[in-house]
């Protein structure tokens, strides 16, 4: 039969099944009439004429059942039927069906959320052409010292690749955007530049609105000054001038003619509001490993290839190369597809949180497993009657089947609501750019996924009654409701599981939570309140000339001396909390370790710094306005520093970097590690200089990636100080906006977001793990008191009291959850160990946590337990007995 | 109901309703009462296994329907054969003397 006729007669058998009915009751009434006719005619009485051939049809009925059942569509008109059904039951069950619903509302909604991370950032191709053909470049590094793997690169390793590898298109950028001004008209405005070299956005396929990319002049040293506008910035900020190209515009207080503007759109691993041509040298920033590479092969090449060659024109320069921090270090590339390159960082924390997802779902099945158990033995005498009354295994498993499913689907629909809700909430939570991508949307992909979900949660759980069924026998169903003892084995193992899997998410949310607490408590080594920060920048011409800069610092922070309720005032490159300057070959010169070029962490500061921050010295003294440009070099080092290179020594007098006296040693304050982020914060050795005698080379590198800071000490509330702030600094340069004002404590929680936002999700999970086990539980002890009312009730009836019947109910989920709570902790051995990379300052076998654990999970397991024991007292042994 | 008659076998009943119906419309009964005839009594379709058979026919496209009266007076509903009925007719003769032949062919063997 085709289609089309099916589907039409399906509809209409669907639509117009009254007339149906009427029109084949008419028929077979005709059909009946005849028949008796034609018994009149041949002389049969009529009265009996008619009964006869009624008999001869058989009965009405029957006939009319025999046709609608092989109509199209009968099969949904059953399952239609069925569906009423099972909505009539789960309506009669609120109880029950709103706790699954939420179950699988909760455990769904948080597997979606997370899932659409991962599908973002993870599994959604780039928004790039041919995305499989990038790639980014990744040393891995074994020496003496350490061996560890990288993401940057610098500028000699950067011109080897550029120049003997024809397998790809290379380019490289800063590894992050820089803050610079922006200067149109009398408008100035702080901008966010991407520095990049020539072929960046070949390698991105990107082509320019208007004008063109960068070329290899833009590309060398003290090539012309040009820069390519995003189009935002170009509509924003240039009203979408069409003339713009070749046009100047002010950028650091020099003119960049515009030489092309991106399409609407575009995003760029950097996604800056401009980009300028980085100028790339093996001197000055190239020096060190800055660069980030961005690779595409080219037609017909392979990435085997690639890395051959990479590793062919490296092996010719290995004898001359070596890295200052790691000497004598084997250094070897390799391709990275970029997408795993740009997710590198962020993916132990995603896939912790993945596990984390999993565990709930695994928590979620046993407890619908249990809940659907109990109700399908609550219904054990409605389904012996329908089975005495001839309905069939199949009819009965079928029914089951789909009131599962109904679930299914309302907790899915529920799951994905509450993942959107979850998932919006979850990227208000991030800080801004926390995510490498642009947008994180709910697609097909996370909605299949998710669907997928909740059928195979409803196959997990859906399956246990349905076996139960499939060994039910009717006649001891009837005559004894008594419980088996599979069945109760079957509910106990089910409490175990809960609570094991709960007891790896509390342990795992309790160590992250101990790791924040640790690391909000670390003694900071200054006086984080009453400190509020503003930051500029400086990467401007006009302050490469040293003089400039000092006046300028020395006037700005003066200013700010005088606004009302400020006590102290400075400036510094860096400050507390944060990353700051790296370098490199620092010879020391005189102590124990003479001769020996070490790295340390490094930042200028005006005088008024250490007062301003309450930093303790601890030797010698802090800089003051004679430190100039034309008197003895001077610095101070940290107590780190002195630890780690005067062996604990007094380091006054003595010198570093040739002439470089160190006049006193302060308190560690808590940092933001340099190179590889192994902590959030930790103390660094560290070396201060005067903001007078920087030289003028490091002047104007450090202000191309550092963003100096000016700081005052107020006894005021620190928020009313920022427009005051600006008002000070306008009055000595008008074209330099602050890029942002933070409060020490900002900072603070700014350095420790990733952990936060870590503590917000897993415990969030431990929350929902606890209450879904606590759930479960409840209703698996509860049914075991239904189960065994008789029993008690005999028990009862036999002498035994009433605190014996409860503590022996209550052992069966006791014993049960002691062992989940053992199993749990074995489990935390195997899983969280995993975790290692995430914690500081606590073991992954920490013992507060693991009592914590402990007591939270005994506490809500025997409160779960012993809630439905108590019903026991209401149970009166006179009436269980008559019932019987 | 004579002595002779045999149950129907399996796949016959269609044939038999579209060969009844080859000459013109009938009702129920009269489908039923010229399948006796044309059988010589051989075959009796009973109303359980008829209707449920003329409705499938009719889902299918074989047979359409249309309300009548009958020769005393009734109003009935006849059935008559379809293009594609007619074209079944064909198909299911062909097909059924082929396994008849085939059959007779069989047990001659010896």
């Amino acid at each position: 039969m085709n289609l089309w006729l099916r589907i039409r007669n399906i509809l209409r058998n669907l639509l117009r099944k009254q007339q149906m009915e009427g029109h084949l009751d008419d028929e077979l009434r005709a059909y009946t009439d005849m028949l008796a006719d034609e018994k009149i005619a041949a002389g049969i009485p009529p009265h009996e004429a008619r009964r006869a051939a009624l008999a001869e049809l058989g009965g009405i009925e029957p006939v009319r059942q025999k046709v609608r059942d092989t109509r199209a569509g009968a099969g949904l008109e059953r399952l239609w039927l069925d569906v009423r059904f099972g909505m009539r039951q789960l309506w009669r069950n609120p109880g029950f069906t709103i706790t699954v619903i939420l179950t699988l509302a909760l455990s769904i909604g948080a597997n979606t959320a997370i899932f659409s991370i991962v599908n973002a950032l993870m599994l959604k191709s780039l928004p790039y052409s041919h995305p499989e053909r990038m790639g980014t470049i990744n040393t891995h590094i074994t020496g003496p010292v350490s061996s560890d793997e990288r993401h940057k690169i610098n500028g000699e390793q950067w011109e080897l690749l550029r120049d003997n590898v024809p397998s790809l298109i290379s380019a490289i950028a800063s590894g992050r955007t820089s803050g610079l001004n922006l200067q149109s008209g009398s408008h100035v405005q702080y901008l966010q530049a991407g520095r990049i070299s020539a072929h960046y956005f070949d390698v991105l396929a990107v082509h320019p609105i208007l004008g063109r990319n960068f070329s290899e002049i833009e590309d060398l040293v003290n090539g012309p000054k040009t820069a390519i506008l995003s189009y935002n910035l170009w509509r924003n900020t240039f009203g979408a001038n069409p003339n713009i190209l070749g046009k100047p515009i002010l950028l650091k207080s020099a003119p960049y003619t515009v030489i092309g503007v991106l399409p609407e759109g575009v995003t760029t691993p950097l996604n800056a509001d401009l980009y300028t041509a980085l100028q790339e040298s093996r001197k000055g920033e190239g020096a060190g490993t800055n660069f980030q590479v961005i690779t595409r092969l080219r037609d017909g090449a392979t990435w085997q290839q690639a890395d051959a060659e990479i590793n062919h024109a490296w092996s010719l320069r290995t004898q001359r190369y070596e890295l200052e921090d790691n000497p004598g270090a084997q250094v070897s590339f390799y391709s990275v597809p970029l997408q795993q390159g740009e997710t590198a960082t962020l993916r132990p924390q995603i896939l912790t949180l993945m596990l984390a997802a999993a565990l709930i779902l695994l928590i979620a099945c046993a407890n619908l497993a249990g809940l659907t158990l109990v109700r399908v033995l609550r219904r054990t005498p409605e389904i012996a009657t329908r089975m005495a009354l001839g309905a069939s295994h199949w009819q009965i498993q079928r029914q089951l089947w789909i009131e599962n499913l109904l679930l299914a689907l309302m907790g899915g629909i529920a799951g994905i609501a509450t993942g959107f809700l979850a998932l919006r909430s979850l990227l208000l939570l991030l800080p801004e750019h926390f995510l490498p991508v642009a947008d994180v949307p709910l697609d097909g992909r996370v909605l299949a996924f998710t669907l997928l979900l909740s059928l195979l949660t409803s196959v997990l759980f859906g399956m246990l009654p349905v076996l139960i069924t499939r060994r039910f026998d009717l006649r001891s169903a009837i005559a004894n409701r008594a419980d088996s003892a599979s069945h109760l084995r079957l509910r106990q193992a089910l409490i175990v599981s809960e609570v094991a899997f709960t007891v790896v998410l509390l342990a795992a949310a309790g160590l992250l939570i101990r790791t924040l607490i640790h690391l909000q408590t670390l003694p900071p080594g200054f006086n984080p309140t009453g400190v509020m920060t503003a930051r500029a920048s400086l990467d401007d011409v006009r302050y490469h000339d040293p003089a400039t800069f000092q006046k300028m610092l020395d006037q700005s922070v003066a200013a700010m001396r005088q606004i009302p309720g400020v006590q102290q005032a400075a400036a510094g490159l860096s400050l507390p909390y944060e990353r700051s300057l790296v370098m490199g070959g620092l010879p020391i010169n005189d102590g124990k370790e003479a001769g020996q070029k070490v790295m340390t962490s490094e930042t200028y500061v005006t005088p008024g710094y250490f007062e301003t921050l309450q930093i303790p010295v601890l030797a010698g003294r802090t800089f003051t306005a004679e430190d100039g440009p034309n008197t003895q070099q001077v610095a101070i080092v940290n107590q780190t520093f002195v630890r780690k290179f005067f062996h604990g020594e007094n380091p006054v007098g003595r010198h570093v970097n040739k002439d470089i006296m160190i006049i006193g040693v302060v308190e560690d304050v808590a940092m933001a590690p340099g190179i590889d982020a192994v902590a959030p914060l930790m103390d660094e050795q560290m070396l201060y200089i005067p903001a007078a005698q920087v030289p003028p080379s490091l002047l104007a590198m450090a202000h191309v990636w550092f963003q100096p800071s000016w700081i005052v000490r107020t006894s005021h509330p620190v928020e009313g100080l920022t427009s005051q702030m600006q008002h000070a600094f306008a009055s000595v340069d008008p074209n330099i906006p602050f890029s942002g004002f933070y409060s020490m404590h900002d900072l603070l929680a700014k350095t420790l977001v990733m952990q936060r936002v870590e503590v917000a999700l897993l415990t969030t999970m431990a929350v929902l793990a606890l209450l879904l086990s606590a759930i479960g539980i409840f209703a698996l002890v509860a049914n075991i008191v239904t189960q065994k009312t008789r029993e008690i009730g005999i028990r009862i009836a036999l002498g035994s009291t009433i605190r014996q019947a409860m503590t022996h109910i209550g052992s069966l989920g006791a014993t049960a959850a002691a062992l989940g709570l053992v199993l749990g902790l074995i489990l935390c051995v195997a899983v969280l160990r995993t975790m290692q990379s995430v914690l500081y300052g606590i073991n992954t076998y920490d013992l507060p946590t693991i009592l914590a654990v402990v007591t939270t999970l005994s506490a809500v397991t025997l409160i779960a337990t012993t809630l439905p024991a108590l019903r026991i007292a209401r149970i009166d042994p006179a009436r269980t007995l008559r019932e019987e | 109901m004579s002595a002779k008659q045999t149950n129907l076998l399996q796949g016959t009943l269609d044939l038999l309703i579209l060969k009844a119906l080859g000459p013109g419309e009938l009702h129920g009964l009269g489908i039923s009462r010229r399948i006796e005839q044309i059988t010589h009594g051989t075959f009796f379709v009973k109303p359980g296994s008829l209707f449920p058979a003329l409705h499938r026919m009719e889902e299918a496209g074989w047979l359409s329907s249309s309300w009548g009266d009958s020769e005393n007076n009734r109003r009935a509903k006849f059935y008559q054969l379809t293009r594609t009925g007619k074209k079944q007719l064909e198909v299911e003769t062909e097909q059924w003397s082929r396994v008849a032949l085939a059959m007779a062919n069989a047990l001659k063997a010896t």
